[in-house]
Order: C-alpha cells, then structure tokens, then sequence
C-alpha cells in the first residue's frame, strides 16, 4: 500500500477538527506520538483553524474549579518535591480525585516523560534469537521492555522488565511502518511470548514499534484504542 | 457564500462582559503572547501561582471553547480542570512552534472536550447555531486577538467554499459535531460528508497556503 500524502494530510485535517470516527482517531494519536512530521502537519492544521476556536464567546467560570485544580496541584506539589521532572509531570495527575479521570492523560504522559529508544543488535553465532532489540530508556535505568527479533522464523519476542500494565488493562504492541495504519504485533504479556512480525525484519527498520494501553485481552477494533504509553524505533548497529 | 462577508446586525450582541477580555489578555498582542508563553514557562518550573494567574486570564475563554462542544455545563468544567491539569503536567512541552500561547490552551481544551464526546458516543444536542453563525463571530469588532491570528485570511478562505463544505467544517471544529451528525443534519450519507470534509479542507489549505 503506498501511502497517499495528501490523504494522510486530510486524516490530520479531520483529526483537529475532530471528525475521526474513534478507532481511526486513536490510531492517529499513535501516529502522533511517534511521528514528528504527523506533529508537525497536525501543528499546521491547529495554525489554520485558530481563529475560529479563538472566537468563541467567553464564558466565565464557576467558583468551585478553580479549587479542585489546586487541591490536584498542591497534592503533587507535597508528594513529588524531590521527584525526577518526569516523575513529577506523572505525579501531577496522581491526585486521588483525579486518578480515574485522568488515567489516559496518565499514560500520555508517560510517553512524553521517557524518551526511549531501540538498538539493534548483531546476530551472535549460535545465537538462536538472530537479533536482539532492547527498549532502554533515556536515563539509563533497567528497560521498560526486551524486544528480540528472530528473522529467521519473523518472530519477535516481548519480556517486560519495567513495564506493567495498569489493572484491568493489556499492553499491546504495534508496528507502525511509514505512512501506513499501525499493525498489532500481539499483546505484552507476563512472561516471555512469541509475536508474529507483520513483514520481513529488514523492512521493519524503516517504522516504529510502539506500546499502547488497551482493555484486558487487547484492543476490541483492531487499531489502538488507548495512549501510547512506550515508542521507539530500530536502531541498527 | 455572500453570508460571510455580510456584517450582520444580531451578531454584535453583548457576549463579551468579562473585564478580563479587554484588560491585560486582549490589548496588547505581542505583550500577551509574551506574558502568557513567561506564565507557561513558570508552570513548567512548578509555579502554582503563575498557573493561577494563567487561569484567571484564560478559564471563561477556554470554558467558552469547550461549552461549544460539550453543551453540558457540569462535564464542561470537569473538561475544563483536566485542562488546566494537562497545562500543569505539559507545560515543559510548550514550544512557540505548537501555536501561539492561547491558540495552544484552545487547542488542548477542544482536544479534551471532543475526546470526551466521542468516548461516551454521545449524539450532539440540537444545533443552536448554524455554522455560519460561527463564521460571523470571525468578523466581531471586538475579538481583538483575532486581529492577529489569521482571522482575516480564514473568513475570507471559507468564503470561497461550498457552503454546505463550509459549514460542515465549521460545525465540526466549533461544535464537536460528528461525520454522523452531520450526516443527519445534511441527510446526506456519512461517505458524502466525508467526501465535503475532505474537500473543503483541502480547499483551505490551498487558500489559507496561498494567502500566507
């Protein structure tokens, strides 16, 4: 399928109008978090249409918001003083009032906050995995998830390490190749598992892995439908 | 089409009362985008008082954008706290290449109201006004940010187009209406709808493009 660039444009068109149906729009907020031309079109279309959100009338508001968002706040505040940034943004949101109306904005935040990225190792002799893929975040600390590649059978294999999943939810794993919708590679599970790999692993390289929230058992459409809460891209060595 | 030009009388009705509109936010434009982008940049330093000060000079026209959307007005000030906690979590974020400092609140405040409606599947209620309503709101006298946000360049984009292309765009950036919506409203099928959308907005990107 090669990707029509104008077509694309348009989807982010009716992304920031607001007219996707749900599963497309959660598709593109994948697209969104792993791809900075998506960003950079969706940045153009929120530039043309401005004015027209701008003219909305004014409304004031009424005197119990302000509080609940500083009740929100200053819970963070008491929390996380000595928390890393990152850890801080998340624990904005982590207020007990907030915990379950936030939970997406939750995960989004979590993929602001870690910037991760996937090497691409070389295939070892003996080694029967071929490739080995890790998701390591910026900081160093223990990755949130081992991704190796098997080219040979065009398998991969998912093992959590930090990652988890929240209670009641699934991660899913999808590859996003350039320009097109993403693919399920399967759900993240516990243990170690075996995910089928949608093309060849040499055209894997060309697209971004990424990691979304779905309800238990995965997503019901076929396309996510909750936040990406991990993303990276190969990395060849 | 000639409705977009036309200055029409019912339109200058009082809506805009709040003091703040016409003090500090609206008068000075390169003094406001600046001193909201230093409130930005404060909040990102774990400032609450500048997320105050933020709020005050923002909530009625961020509230404003979200009631057009969810008409609701107890789930529109829950929209309107997310909101505000979105700014507290992603101010570090804020890049002056992401807009200019309100036309980048208005655009989380319409993201989160839509992503609200669409969650619950909600069907829009009547439609209060038509999108040409809206379109003429472009040309208020009083709307002093819009003066340098394109304003101009827009309404005169959107009067080139179809107005049935028009008004669907419109309806659905400033009412959160649906492909479905409009479908019932246009009795058109949803492919048709999609198809104006699809249209219309390359229309504009060709005009609006050009004019810049």
């Amino acid at each position: 399928m090669t990707p029509d660039p104008d077509e694309r444009d348009l989807r982010l068109a009716e992304y920031v109008l607001g007219t996707l149906p749900p599963a497309e729009r959660a598709a593109v907020d994948l697209e969104l978090a792993v791809d900075p031309t998506a960003r950079a079109a969706r940045e153009a279309w929120e530039r043309r249409l401005a004015p027209l959100a701008l003219a909305a009338p004014e409304v004031p508001p009424g005197p119990e918001v302000w509080p609940a968002i500083a009740r929100a706040v200053a819970g963070d505040g008491a929390g996380h003083r000595a928390a890393a940034a990152n850890d801080d943004r998340i624990g904005a949101l982590q207020g007990a009032v907030w915990r379950w109306r936030l939970a997406a904005g939750t995960a989004a935040a979590l993929a602001a906050g870690l910037a991760l990225f996937i090497a691409v190792g070389e295939p070892r002799p003996g080694d029967g995995d071929g490739r080995y893929i890790a998701v390591v975040n910026s900081g160093g600390e223990a990755p949130a998830l081992l991704v190796s590649i098997d080219t040979r059978a065009g398998t991969a294999r998912v093992r959590p390490v930090g990652a988890q999943a929240p209670a009641g939810h699934s991660l899913e794993l999808w590859y996003v190749g350039a320009g097109e919708p993403p693919k399920t590679l399967g759900l993240v599970g516990s243990d170690a598992k075996g995910l089928i790999l949608p093309a060849k692993a040499d055209a894997l390289a060309g697209g971004t892995f990424a990691v979304s929230v779905e309800p238990e058992g995965g997503s019901p459409t076929g396309l996510p439908t909750g936040p990406v809460v991990y993303s990276g891209k190969l990395i060849r060595e | 089409m000639q409705g977009t030009t036309r200055a029409r009388e019912e339109d200058a009705q009082p809506l805009r009362a709040s003091p703040l509109r016409d003090g500090a936010v609206a008068d000075d434009p390169s003094r406001t985008d600046v001193a909201l982008a230093d409130l930005i940049a404060d909040i990102a330093r774990r400032d609450a008082t500048a997320l105050r000060t933020l709020y005050d000079r923002t909530a009625p026209k961020l509230l404003g954008v979200i009631l057009r959307i969810q008409t609701d007005r107890g789930m529109a000030e829950d929209v309107l706290q997310e909101v505000y906690l979105r700014v507290w979590q992603k101010a570090a974020s804020y890049s002056p290449a992401a807009g200019r400092p309100l036309a980048w609140l208005c655009s989380i405040a319409r993201n989160r109201a839509i992503d609200g409606v669409r969650r619950r599947q909600e069907v829009q209620g009547p439609v209060t006004e038509d999108g040409e309503d809206w379109v003429e709101r472009l040309v208020d006298p009083h709307d002093s940010e819009g003066t340098i946000l394109g304003r101009d360049a827009l309404r005169a984009c959107l009067g080139r187009l179809e107005a049935m292309h028009r008004d669907c765009i419109v309806l659905a950036y400033c009412e959160g209406q649906s492909r479905e919506d409009l479908a019932l409203r246009y009795d058109r099928p949803v492919s048709t709808i999609k198809t104006w959308l699809h249209r219309g907005l390359a229309t504009l990107r060709g005009c609006l493009d050009g004019v810049a």
